[in-house]
C-alpha cells in the first residue's frame, strides 16, 4: 500500500464525563473508500468532523497528505493554527452533512460557487466548473432552484457538487443518506460511487451496508469510541470478529 | 375474501345518492358579521362626520400651513436625524450583538451590561443627560487612561442639542437593535456555519454572506418597528430646543394660538413619513425572502392592509377568529 492520504493516531475526545473517542488509528490510502459503522452515539460522526477540526481534539492527532490537521508541531506540542490555517486546511477536505445544510438564501449554483469565491476563483470560470458539477450530479436543468424548491435527494446531490467544486483532495460524508426519503436513498449512493470511481479518496459514516460491501476498500466499525474491528468489507461483515459488531450486523443485515 | 375481490368489493348503494351528488352547497349565513360591521360603520361615520363639519379643526388652515418653509426644515431635521441614528445604532448594534454572542467573557458581559443600562434609561432623560453633558465633564480627553491625553475638547462646545439627540437616541436604539440583531443570529441553525466552515469560508466572510442574510428575515419585521418608533420618538429632541416637526409646528402655535390645526399638519407628515417606511419595509422584506417559496406582491400586501377586498388565500390557521 502506498503512503496513506489519511493517518488518524490515538485520536481522542471527551465531552464533559463522556469518552467519544479514544484512541482511533485508522489509515485511509490515497484513492480509497472507507466506510465506518457502528451504533449511534459510537463516536463516527464525531470521528469524521475531527477530521476537518470542526471539532478539536483532546489527544492524538489527524494527518492528511502529511499535514497535521488545525495544529503546527512545536517541540514538544502541537499549538493550533490560526483560523486563516485552519480555513485553508479545511478548503481541501469536502464535507456532506446529515442534513445537506445548504445555504437556502441561495440557489443551487450559488451554493456550488461558494466555496470556490471564498478560494479567490474569479466568478466566470467558477460557474463554469459550477455547472459542469451540478450536471455531474444529474441536476443541470436545476441551477436556478433554490433549496427548499428541491426534494431531499436533489439537495444532497447540490450538497456533493459543492464540496467537489473546491477540488478537495478528501471527502466526509456524514450519513449523507439518512435524512432521505427510501426512494432518494440511491440517486445518492449513485454519484457516491460514481465519485469513488474517479479515485476520490472518501470516508463516509453510513448504515448502508450495501454501499459498504460494493464500494468500500476497508470498513471499520466503532463501538464505545473505540475502533473494534478493521478489514476489508468481506472480512468486517461476513466475519465479524467482534461480538458488538456481531450484533449490530445481524441486526441491520 | 382474496384482496382482489376486496377492492372489487360492490359499493353500498342508497336511494337519492344521485340528488346528494348534484346538490349546490351553501355556506352557513353570518348574521353577527352583519350586525357588528354596521355598528362600526356607524361610529366610523360620526367619526369623519365631525372630522368633517366641526369647524374647530380649522382644515383651511391646516392646507395654508402644510408646506410652510420652516415647518418643511423641521420635517428636513427629521428625516436626516432619524437617518444619522438608525445607521449609528445598527452599527454599534451588530458590533453589540456579535460581542454579547462572543465566547469571551469580558466582551459578553460589557456588551450585556451596555444593554441593560440603555434600555432601562429613558430616552428623554438621557437626552436632558447629553445636553448638560458639560456640567459633568468640562472638558473631553481622548488617550489611555492614566497617562497624558493625544486631544482634550471643550465640552460645551461639542454637545449642541442636535448632537446631543443624536448621541443619546443612537445609544438608546442601539442597545434595542443589538437585541434584535442577536435573536435573528442565534435563529440561523448552527449547520449553516458548520456547513460553510468545511468549504473553507472565514469567519467574516461566514458572518456577512451566510448568517447575516439568513438572519435578516428575522431582523427586519422588528426593525421596522424599531425604525417607525425612532421616527416618532425624534420628536423628543423638542424638549431640547432641536427644530424637528414638532418643534418648528409648536414654533408657529405659540405666536398664533392656532394649536389643533397646526398638530394636525405634524399628524400628517407624520401619518405620510410612516406610511412610506412601510412600504420600503414591504420592499426589503421581501428581498431576503429569496428561497422561501411563497411570495407575495405589492398589490397583495395592500389588499391585506384593507380586509375589505377578500384576500385570495385566507389565513385556516386564524379562522378561530372569524
Amino acid at each position: 500500500m502506498s503512503e496513506p492520504l489519511v493517518r488518524v493516531r490515538g485520536l481522542s475526545k471527551r465531552f464533559g464525563h463522556h469518552t467519544v473517542l479514544d484512541g482511533i488509528d485508522l489509515d485511509v490510502a490515497r484513492g480509497s473508500v472507507a466506510v465506518v459503522l457502528g451504533p449511534s452515539g459510537s463516536g463516527k460522526s464525531t470521528l469524521l468532523r475531527t477530521v476537518n477540526h470542526l471539532e478539536k481534539p483532546d489527544a492524538g492527532f489527524v494527518e492528511v497528505n502529511g499535514e497535521i490537521i488545525g495544529y503546527r508541531r512545536d517541540g514538544t506540542r502541537l499549538r493550533e493554527l490560526s483560523d486563516r490555517a485552519i480555513t485553508r486546511q479545511r478548503s481541501r477536505i469536502g464535507m456532506v452533512f446529515q442534513q445537506f445544510n445548504l445555504f437556502p438564501h441561495k440557489t443551487a449554483l450559488e451554493n456550488v460557487l461558494e466555496g470556490q469565491l471564498a478560494a479567490g476563483v474569479r466568478r466566470g470560470p467558477a460557474e463554469a466548473r459550477g455547472r459542469e458539477l451540478l450536471d455531474r450530479v444529474g441536476l443541470a436543468d436545476k441551477e436556478r432552484s433554490y433549496p427548499r424548491q428541491m426534494s431531499g435527494g436533489q439537495q444532497q446531490r447540490v450538497a456533493i457538487a459543492r464540496a467537489l467544486a473546491v477540488e478537495p483532495e478528501l471527502m466526509l460524508f456524514d450519513e449523507p443518506t439518512s435524512a432521505l426519503d427510501p426512494e432518494m436513498v440511491g440517486e445518492v449512493l449513485g454519484v457516491m460511487k460514481d465519485l469513488a470511481r474517479t479515485g476520490m479518496t472518501m470516508i463516509v459514516v453510513t448504515h448502508e451496508i450495501g454501499f459498504a460491501r460494493e464500494v468500500a476498500d476497508q470498513v471499520v466499525f466503532l463501538d464505545e469510541g473505540r475502533l473494534v474491528e478493521a478489514g476489508t468489507p468481506d472480512a468486517v461483515l461476513t466475519e465479524p470478529t467482534h461480538e458488538r459488531a456481531r450484533a449490530f450486523l445481524s441486526a441491520v443485515l | 375474501m382474496s384482496v382482489d375481490e376486496a377492492v372489487r368489493r360492490p359499493l353500498l348503494a342508497r336511494d337519492g345518492d344521485e340528488e346528494l351528488l348534484g346538490a349546490r352547497l351553501v355556506a352557513r349565513r353570518k348574521p353577527g358579521q352583519w350586525i357588528s360591521a354596521v355598528l362600526v360603520l356607524l361610529v366610523v361615520a360620526g367619526i369623519v362626520k365631525s372630522l368633517v363639519t366641526n369647524p374647530r379643526y380649522h382644515w383651511d388652515v391646516v392646507g395654508a400651513f402644510f408646506l410652510r418653509p420652516s415647518i418643511l426644515d423641521g420635517l428636513v431635521l427629521t428625516l436626516w436625524l432619524t437617518a444619522a441614528v438608525l445607521v449609528s445604532s445598527y452599527l454599534l448594534g451588530i458590533v453589540l450583538a456579535v460581542m454579547r454572542l462572543s465566547a469571551n467573557p469580558v466582551l459578553s458581559s460589557v456588551s450585556a451590561v451596555y444593554i441593560w443600562f440603555f434600555r432601562s434609561v429613558p430616552p428623554l432623560l438621557q437626552l436632558l443627560f447629553w445636553f448638560q453633558m458639560a456640567s459633568l465633564y468640562p472638558q473631553i480627553s481622548l488617550g489611555i487612561p492614566f497617562l497624558k491625553p493625544f486631544v482634550t475638547i471643550e465640552t460645551a462646545h461639542l454637545f449642541s442639542g442636535l448632537l446631543a439627540a443624536f448621541v443619546g437616541l443612537t445609544f438608546d436604539m442601539a442597545a434595542f437593535a443589538a437585541e434584535i440583531i442577536r435573536g435573528g443570529l442565534v435563529s440561523v441553525e448552527a449547520g449553516q456555519t458548520e456547513a460553510a466552515k468545511a468549504l473553507g469560508l472565514s469567519k467574516a466572510r461566514i458572518f456577512w454572506r451566510i448568517v447575516l442574510p439568513q438572519a435578516m428575515p428575522a431582523i427586519i419585521p422588528a426593525s421596522g418597528n424599531l425604525l417607525i418608533g425612532l421616527l416618532k420618538g425624534t420628536s423628543i429632541v423638542s424638549v431640547i430646543a432641536v427644530q424637528d416637526l414638532l418643534y418648528s409646528v409648536q414654533l408657529i402655535y405659540a405666536q398664533n394660538y392656532l394649536v389643533i390645526p397646526l398638530l394636525l399638519v405634524a399628524t400628517i407628515w407624520y401619518l405620510i413619513l410612516v406610511t412610506i417606511l412601510s412600504t420600503i419595509q414591504f420592499f426589503v422584506e421581501r428581498h431576503y425572502a429569496r428561497g422561501k417559496g411563497a411570495r407575495s406582491g405589492f398589490w397583495q400586501l395592500w389588499r391585506g392592509q384593507l380586509p375589505l377586498v377578500p384576500r385570495s388565500r385566507p389565513r385556516r390557521d386564524l379562522e378561530v377568529l372569524r
